[in-house]
């Protein structure tokens, strides 16, 4: 039986996970662009950030475009893999409900 | 790790909000983009068509067009930063030579059909620019793909029953339309 991921629970990481989860597999998306699409501020996203990163859930690519970094964030095979878990899991305590 | 099924209720309802938001923000982007520079090149120019002479227009088309194509490949460059894709560069490759193409027999269409009037081939080039629009929207964004049919219709009614009045129907109603579009996906999405 699918269990609860303690990490990706938190309400904002399991909204950056079901953002990055619905980009295609090789696609990664820019860090202001997920902010914005979050409502989140800088730090707040970037603590965040590093603890999926932490636990390699999430890929963190940074990069120069036109001599300005850039941030661009994607969700490894694991963390996709453990965010389906992860839904798995709600849906079936949702039904024993 | 325990929830109550309440909790569990809430975290699949925030999944399910980000996941349609995602998916909404990533395909409006481009298209409120390309119907705001259409529209505002569409609002001018047949304004201009229908009240100043015939010499002048083909300049501010030109200009229009060179304006507006720049301004869409920059903002759409701009846009496609957001989303890191590795087929991005074969993409748009793709889509340059998919208008180019289009522009190819758009021509060639002009050319047989000979147009005995502007109007004619005003109408000839919306058709042609929005089955491009139809297929970009059908390969990129499902979401987004009625919105060319609507403009498609209004350039057709202003073309068959208002045919004095084309150019300023065409100004108002496509290119005003195309821009209320825009923003309104905009501020929605």
């Amino acid at each position: 039986m699918a269990e609860l991921n303690e990490t990706i629970h938190q309400p904002v990481r399991l909204r950056i996970m079901a953002a990055l989860v619905t980009l295609e597999s090789a696609d990664e998306v820019d860090f202001t662009y997920l902010r914005d699409l979050l409502e989140v501020t800088d730090g707040n996203l970037g603590a965040h950030l590093r603890k999926l990163e932490d636990a390699g859930y999430i890929s963190v690519n940074k990069v120069f475009v036109e001599r300005k970094p850039h941030t661009y964030v994607s969700a490894t095979p694991e963390g996709r893999q453990v965010f389906q878990e992860h839904v798995k899991a709600l849906e079936s305590i949702l039904k024993s409900k | 790790m325990n929830i109550s099924p309440n909790e569990a209720e809430e975290a699949l309802a925030a999944i399910q909000t980000m996941t349609q938001k995602t998916r909404h923000s990533i395909a409006s982007g481009g298209t409120y983009i390309t119907l705001i520079v259409t529209g505002i090149v569409w609002l001018i120019g047949f304004m201009c068509t229908q009240f100043l002479p015939k010499e002048i227009t083909g300049y501010i088309w030109g200009g229009l067009s060179i304006i507006g194509g720049t301004l869409g490949t920059v903002l759409g460059f701009r846009m496609g930063r957001r989303v890191h894709s590795p087929s991005t560069g074969t993409i748009a490759k793709r889509i340059v030579i998919f208008w180019l193409l289009l522009v190819f027999y758009g021509i060639a269409a002009i050319i047989v059909a000979r147009p005995t009037d502007g109007k004619q081939a005003t109408m000839l080039i919306v058709l042609f620019i929005m089955i491009g629009y139809l297929a970009m929207s059908l390969l990129f964004s499902f979401a987004s793909v009625w919105w060319p049919l609507p403009i498609t219709v209004l350039a057709l009614i202003g073309y068959f029953l208002l045919p004095d009045y084309y150019y300023l129907w065409m100004s108002i109603l496509g290119g005003g339309g195309m821009i209320v579009l825009g923003l309104y996906i905009h501020s929605r999405w």
